[in-house]
């Protein structure tokens, strides 16, 4: 058996000890490489920006703990962005499994940035129907969530003075890991109540959103932990992600190397076998 | 620290490294976890779809507010529970008739237009800008997606994706590297994908050995050292244990 036939055959426990050994030691000894901002990253922090203090702001953060790592950080920056520019914050959720995620990240921040409940912003939860939910809150936003996380009659509430309905909401975001998600937020929210909507996704999502980002149905997109990276940078508060980005680029790396090596060995052993062909003919 | 959080953080270490043993091979622990996550995740969703459903939206608005015209959806979804009694099953078809109405009515016109007229308008661009005072330009930035040169590169993709689609023509001649085109369009697309999804598993393995490296600190009572050492020596006894089994089988 040659080299390459060998290398070919290696046990794959081999190269996950490799992908964490190249993910383990970047996070334990951080290099600090440098990250560039992306169009679609400085579309969502450039929207928020242009907001007037007391606009409303909706954050749906529709995911799970199984997109925690990606998501959180994205969530984490965007409601200390919006709590820094004093925005009237509307958080919910569409996924039943991340209801108690999202209610510790919303009053965590909020905590941090010294905002309070019901007057500087509210975690409306979760309420069944998906998609439907949308259309709900753009005809009657109470009738939708009569109460909120806790159980505070959503009518009367200081930080929903004036809303009604979706039509009142300024900028709204929705931090998808499926569906519904980002695109559920457009096609049922966005298209019928013309509100400006981002997105954040997982990575395995966001090619799917580019599409709606170029034809301008969202106006920024973040996409994956590198773009909490990102966000992260913009408003100046390091956190998880940035620390995560040495790691995923030396496992991207190592990934590209393998890739290559891969191929270089699965070339040279076919190359072997048909010049033993054409010798035994 | 609160001892929430100490028996938070041995908990969430055991589980990740019980799922990170599945990497050496199948074994009970992965098994123990993965099942315990099912468990959780099934658990925590009836208890809180009841707790939103049944008590605040339907319990406690017809108890305490007297809705009763919230008991028309309620008999609407009743009828689903007929499924269960196979004679009457039959009747759960006007509640599903009823969901599949409004939905497709409702999901129809906007996905229509969401993915495919606004997609559509933004496909058909114009090749060349006529810029008033300069005449016609053709602008060639890549960085800029409405530039001319991203048009054309748009149309020509879109085009030969489609015509590779097209099975009623043999891709034969100059239909063959239009066809030809389509599949570089389209593995390049699934190159993007594919290195998005690598990112996105890399991020949540991230994720986890961050959490790890937090929990091997001495406030939480190190449990990250202690059962990586517990796991690592459990998984030395039971594959001993099953060599020797196959040893005596032998």
């Amino acid at each position: 058996m040659t080299f390459a036939e060998r290398m070919l055959k290696i046990d794959r426990r081999i190269i996950f000890l490799v992908i964490g050994l190249c993910t383990l030691l970047p996070l334990l000894y951080p290099v600090g490489l440098p990250i560039k901002i992306s169009p679609e990253v400085r579309g969502v922090y450039d929207h928020i920006e242009s907001l007037p203090e007391g606009s409303v702001f909706l954050l749906s953060l529709d995911f799970d703990p199984a997109s925690k790592p990606e998501l959180h950080p994205q969530s984490i920056s965007l409601l200390r962005h919006a709590f820094r520019k004093n925005l009237r914050v509307i958080a919910m959720t569409l996924w039943v499994s991340g209801t108690g995620m999202a209610d510790q990240v919303v009053t965590q921040v909020a905590r941090e940035m010294g905002k309070e409940s019901g007057k500087d912003y509210v975690f409306l939860g979760w309420s069944p129907g998906g998609t439907a939910v949308i259309i709900n809150m753009g005809q009657d936003l109470y009738g939708a969530f009569p109460a909120d996380y806790n159980g505070k009659p959503t009518k009367g509430l200081p930080v929903l003075q004036g809303v009604a309905s979706l039509r009142d909401v300024n900028y709204a975001i929705s931090l998808g890991a499926g569906n519904p998600g980002v695109e559920a937020w457009y096609v049922f929210g966005k298209d019928k109540y013309k509100f400006e909507l981002g997105g954040g996704c997982t990575g395995v999502m966001a090619p799917g959103l580019y599409p709606l980002l170029r034809s301008g149905q969202i106006n920024g997109l973040i996409g994956g932990l590198r773009g909490a990276a990102e966000y992260e940078i913009l408003i100046g508060q390091k956190g998880k992600a940035v620390a995560g980005m040495d790691a995923q680029s030396a496992t991207h790396l190592a990934i590209i190397v393998l890739v290559i090596m891969c191929n270089l060995f699965y070339f040279s052993s076919r190359n072997r076998a048909r010049q033993q062909g054409q010798a035994r003919a | 620290m609160s001892i929430e959080l100490i028996i938070g953080a041995w908990v969430a270490t055991g589980l990740t490294l019980f799922i990170f043993t599945f990497l050496y091979k199948d074994n009970p622990l992965f098994k123990l976890a993965e099942n315990l996550y099912v468990g959780v995740s099934v658990g925590y969703t009836i208890v809180k779809t009841y707790d939103t459903v049944i008590v605040h939206l339907i319990w406690k608005p017809i108890v305490e507010n007297g809705e009763w015209s919230l008991l028309i959806p309620v008999a609407i979804g009743t009828l689903m529970l007929t499924r269960y009694v196979p004679k009457a099953a039959w009747i759960s078809r006007y509640a599903f008739a009823f969901i599949v109405g409004v939905g497709s009515g409702l999901a129809i016109p906007r996905t229509i237009s969401s993915f495919i007229l606004k997609q559509i308008e933004d496909t058909v661009r114009p090749l060349l800008t006529l810029v008033p005072g300069e005449g016609v330009t053709f602008t060639w930035s890549l960085l800029n997606p409405a530039s001319s040169l991203n048009t054309i590169i748009i149309l020509v993709g879109v085009s030969s994706v489609l015509f590779y689609f097209f099975f009623s023509v043999e891709h034969t001649g100059p239909g063959k590297v239009v066809a030809r085109t389509g599949i570089m369009f389209l593995m390049i697309a699934f190159g993007a994908a594919f290195g998005y999804t690598v990112m996105a598993r890399m991020s949540l393995l991230i994720g986890r050995l961050t959490d790890l490296i937090q929990f091997t600190d001495p406030s939480y009572g190190s449990p990250s050292l202690w059962l990586v050492g517990l796991t690592i020596l459990t998984l030395v006894v039971m594959s001993r244990r099953s060599s020797s089994k196959q040893h005596k089988e032998e």
